[in-house]
């Protein structure tokens, strides 16, 4: 994938997104730090950066098969985890300390069994993730914040303050802020980064040491500045979905002449468009409010789907997009229900959608060209009056 | 995504059904399904003579009809009722005298009726992907084209999977459902005592949203008066499910789990009619057994193969498939997943201890929410309890195409067979709709396996 960026951080972002475990984690582990692996962006994740430790999101780039974990799975289960549980068995995931999962969709669930089962990672936890997006919620997921605090301090013998909290917290705002700012470049008719670039700079920051990417973003950010715009696309899309961290996918749109300008995807906008608020006097209830309201959610949190909506139409506003292509990995039922809402909702609102089913290895790209060429088409020259639809 | 499906409900948002309108139409389909029901009635009393067991089924189809009328009753004139689910502690809308009716009802009761086929393609043609179950997107599909009586509160599921809780979230999205007020308990993912106390406190917000919106409430003592009346059935079924044990067992998939599950939990929990229901199953049950009557009573016929089929029946298309395995291979259903879980007593000493004990049997014990809402250790726990209590000889885990939470359990479940020593058969289909795999391929499937293992 070409890129007119000339940057070193840039570079170290596309390759901590190209591979699992990168240099800047083998940095880390040579150090003597840790790392854990988690699961799905409701993991609160500054408890780890408070104890110390590295956090990396799960995922399973570089799969090629599961031939070992379809002794776990059926082919009726979400490729992602299939593929992740996969590299797992293959011992790529050796790196890893500890392993947090949530009760976030069917089939990542049973990472957690199936992983406890056959695999010797030091410290294995599943969190228990609400449904709704009230009070009783909060306080329950602050309850579960809790809980995880005092095993990961027993199992790593390390003590988490407040004070540490606080300082994670502010750590993982800042990170957050960097990267809407990252993102508002694209806001411009001809951006200096693409959808693929943009992916990779959010990718590399579920994988690298939060304090050390902070410091690769300023680097890039500043990189950024001479960089010239992109022009020659005929229109500009956004993405709605869910797990998706590979930039070919976003590459092939791309390529059909479709600029991918932002996003509401769980490698993207929901990670950083909201802070986690500063101003509550315990950070754990900072957390609970964030990671189950304050946050733009995704559809297993129900309740939320017209906040959702609200999300994608201020994104789709803000970066004057075209149309939106919602993503689904196969077999995924709540982003297939959310899509069908997603095209309803959007279709009352005038703006085009464009529904794509995909594996998480991405295969049949002719196909996905012909379709999001199609799609193109129809967008071409429409134009939407934001003005008049948000 | 076809450009029909969003034609057909674009085309239905154009001329937006009036609520009479829509209240005509949903009827109306209610009205299709209860005279369906009406149908299998007037059928099964012809069969009363074969056997007392035809005479529960009468029984049963008495209780849902009625349960019918008192809904479409509500709809004309005017009453209060609720559309909600099995494990949302039905006594209390039972203490509270407020009628209601199950979301999923026409999957998980009507899978036989000759309009399931044509909704399950229309489901689809309005633009749900065809991998998400089939029993939520026949809901979505009612719900989306103005078919399922508009309640006055709605209870909404959010497990045991990823498919209900969407469901719900139509049911919100949805234009003429968007006023419905609706309350769903947050289902822990946890077992513990924490979680069955958080799960008391949502059912409390859940009893208090009724009474805000239909001003029906409950006074202590009727609640334990249906909690105590819904202890006796479950007694009883503990009784049954005893009888169950015994070689032959005293009956196969026609009766048991199944029915023992809609009287109890979805027409009429905690109502002396349940409890009687219960009596005759284990008086017919007893009989059978002193006898040494099996599944099939006839003299040429003997139950070689027990199994324990751990999901919902294949109500869709059961008669084409498990008579054939009682004649081909004496396999007798022992057990399924419907009909075997620990039944906690309510605690009917006070008003908490009765939440309490609501919310264990909710949460902890109501089939398929016990075993697939929290950690595959609930599958593999249910496994080897009934497998040891059952002597069975054999697990079939259907593999039904909406149970991605059991499919990504396959590993374990086979595992824990292996450790028992009992065969374990994954099919791979879809309860509710039989072209999704063929019954003459389940067939072959079943039959290889069972001659594979040495047991035909
Ligand atoms: S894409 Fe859907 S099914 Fe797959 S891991 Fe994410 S939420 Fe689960
Ligand atoms: S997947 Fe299973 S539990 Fe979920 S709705 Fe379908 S049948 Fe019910």
């Amino acid at each position: 994938m070409e890129t007119n960026i000339e940057s070193e951080a840039y570079q170290t972002f596309v390759e901590a997104t190209q591979t699992l475990n990168n240099t800047e984690l083998k940095n880390w582990k040579r150090d003597g730090g840790k790392v854990v692996g988690y699961f799905c962006s409701t993991v609160p994740e500054e408890v780890f950066t408070a104890a110390g430790l590295a956090p990396f999101r799960m995922r399973a780039t570089g799969s090629t098969n599961t031939e070992l974990s379809d002794a776990c799975f059926s082919n009726i289960n979400c490729s992602f985890p299939r593929h992740a549980m996969n590299l797992a068995l293959e011992g790529e995931f050796d790196f890893l300390d500890g392993m947090v999962c949530l009760n976030s969709c069917d089939h990542v669930r049973r990472i957690y069994d199936n992983w406890i089962r056959n695999l010797d990672t030091h410290f294995v936890k599943v969190m228990s993730l609400p449904r709704k997006v009230e009070q009783p919620q909060i306080e329950w997921y602050d309850d579960e914040i809790k809980i995880l605090i005092k095993d990961v301090e027993e199992s790593f013998d390390v003590e988490i303050t407040q004070e540490k909290l606080n300082d994670a917290i502010k750590l993982h705002n800042e990170v957050r802020e960097l990267q809407k700012e990252v993102f508002r470049l694209r806001t411009v008719e001809n951006p200096p980064l693409n959808g693929v670039e943009a992916l990779n700079v959010i990718v590399a920051g579920t994988a690298i040491p939060k304090a050390r990417y902070k410091v690769l973003l300023e680097q890039f950010l500043k990189d950024m500045e001479g960089v010239k715009g992109k022009g020659g696309h005929r229109v500009r899309v956004m993405i709605v979905g869910g797990e998706l961290d590979d930039p070919e996918f976003i590459n092939v749109i791309e390529n059909e002449g479709a600029l991918v300008v932002t996003d509401s995807t769980c490698f993207g906008t929901r990670l950083f468009w909201r802070p986690v608020s500063e101003s509550y006097d315990d950070p754990v209830t900072a957390l609970a409010n964030y990671y189950i309201f304050d946050r733009p959610s995704c559809p297993r949190m129900t309740g939320d789907q017209e906040r959702r909506m609200d999300f994608t139409l201020e994104m789709a506003k803000e970066f004057k997009v075209d149309g939106v292509i919602g993503e689904r990995l196969l077999f995924c039922d709540q982003w297939s229900v959310e899509h069908y809402m997603n095209n309803n909702d959007l279709k009352k609102a005038g703006i085009p959608f464009l529904q794509i089913d995909r594996e998480y290895i991405l295969s049949g790209k002719g196909q996905l060209s012909t379709r999001v060429q199609a799609f193109i088409e129809t967008l071409e020259g429409k134009g939407i009056k934001y003005e008049e639809v948000v | 995504m076809t450009t029909e499906a969003n034609t057909a409900v674009e085309e239905q948002e154009a001329k937006p059904l009036t609520t009479e309108e829509a209240k005509e139409r949903a009827l109306a389909r209610y009205k299709v399904e209860r005279d369906y029901f009406t149908e299998n009635r007037e059928a099964a009393k012809l069969m009363v003579e074969i056997g007392p067991e035809w005479q529960l089924q009468v029984q049963l189809l008495d209780i849902m009809l009625d349960a019918k009328e008192v809904i479409i009753d509500c709809v004309e004139n005017d009453k209060p009722f609720i559309a909600g689910y099995f494990c949302n502690a039905p006594e209390l809308f039972h203490a509270m005298d407020l009628p209601w009716y199950m979301i999923m009802e026409t999957p998980f009761l009507a899978a036989s009726a000759p309009y399931l086929e044509g909704d399950t393609d229309a489901s689809v043609e309005i633009g749900m992907s065809q991998d998400l179950c089939t029993a939520i997107r026949l809901p979505i599909y009612y719900i989306e084209t103005g078919q399922m009586p508009l309640p006055t509160v709605a209870i909404g599921l959010l497990t045991p999977c990823d498919g209900t809780p969407m469901l719900e979230q139509v049911i919100q999205h949805n234009s003429a459902w968007k006023d419905v007020p609706i309350y769903s308990c947050d289902p822990p993912y946890t077992s513990d005592e924490r979680a069955v106390n958080y799960y008391a406190e949502e059912l409390h917000r859940m009893a208090d949203h009724i009474t805000e919106h239909t001003k029906h409430t409950y006074s202590v003592d009727r609640l334990r008066e249906v909690c105590e009346e819904s202890n006796k059935t479950y007694s009883l079924w503990q009784e049954y499910n005893e009888l169950r044990r015994n070689v032959p067992c005293p009956h196969g998939w026609e009766i048991g789990g199944a029915q023992a599950f809609a009287i109890s939990q979805c027409f009429v929990a905690g109502d002396p009619r349940c409890t009687a229901w219960f009596e005759k199953l284990l008086e017919v049950g007893e009989e059978r057994v002193a006898k040494g009557i099996g599944a099939i009573d006839r003299p040429d016929w003997e139950e070689k193969i027990r199994i324990f089929w751990f999901d919902i029946m294949p109500y869709g298309w059961v008669f084409e498939f498990m008579p054939w395995m009682e004649e081909e291979f004496g396999a007798v259903v022992v057990m399924d997943m419907f009909g075997n879980f620990p039944y906690t007593m309510i605690d009917t000493t006070s008003e908490e201890t009765m939440y309490h004990s609501l919310a264990k049997r909710n949460l902890l014990d109501a089939p398929m929410i016990r075993q697939a809402r929290g950690t595959a250790e609930n599958f593999a726990g249910d496994i080897r309890r009934i497998v040891e209590d059952y002597k069975i000889d054999v697990v079939v885990w259907p593999g039904h195409m909406g149970h991605k939470d059991g499919a990504a359990t396959v590993g374990i479940m086979r595992d824990t067979c292996r450790d028992l020593g009992v065969p374990f058969l994954h099919v791979g289909l879809d309860l509710y709709d039989k072209r999704y795999t063929s019954v003459e391929e389940v067939k072959e499937q079943t039959a290889d396996f069972f001659r594979g293992m040495g047991l035909a």
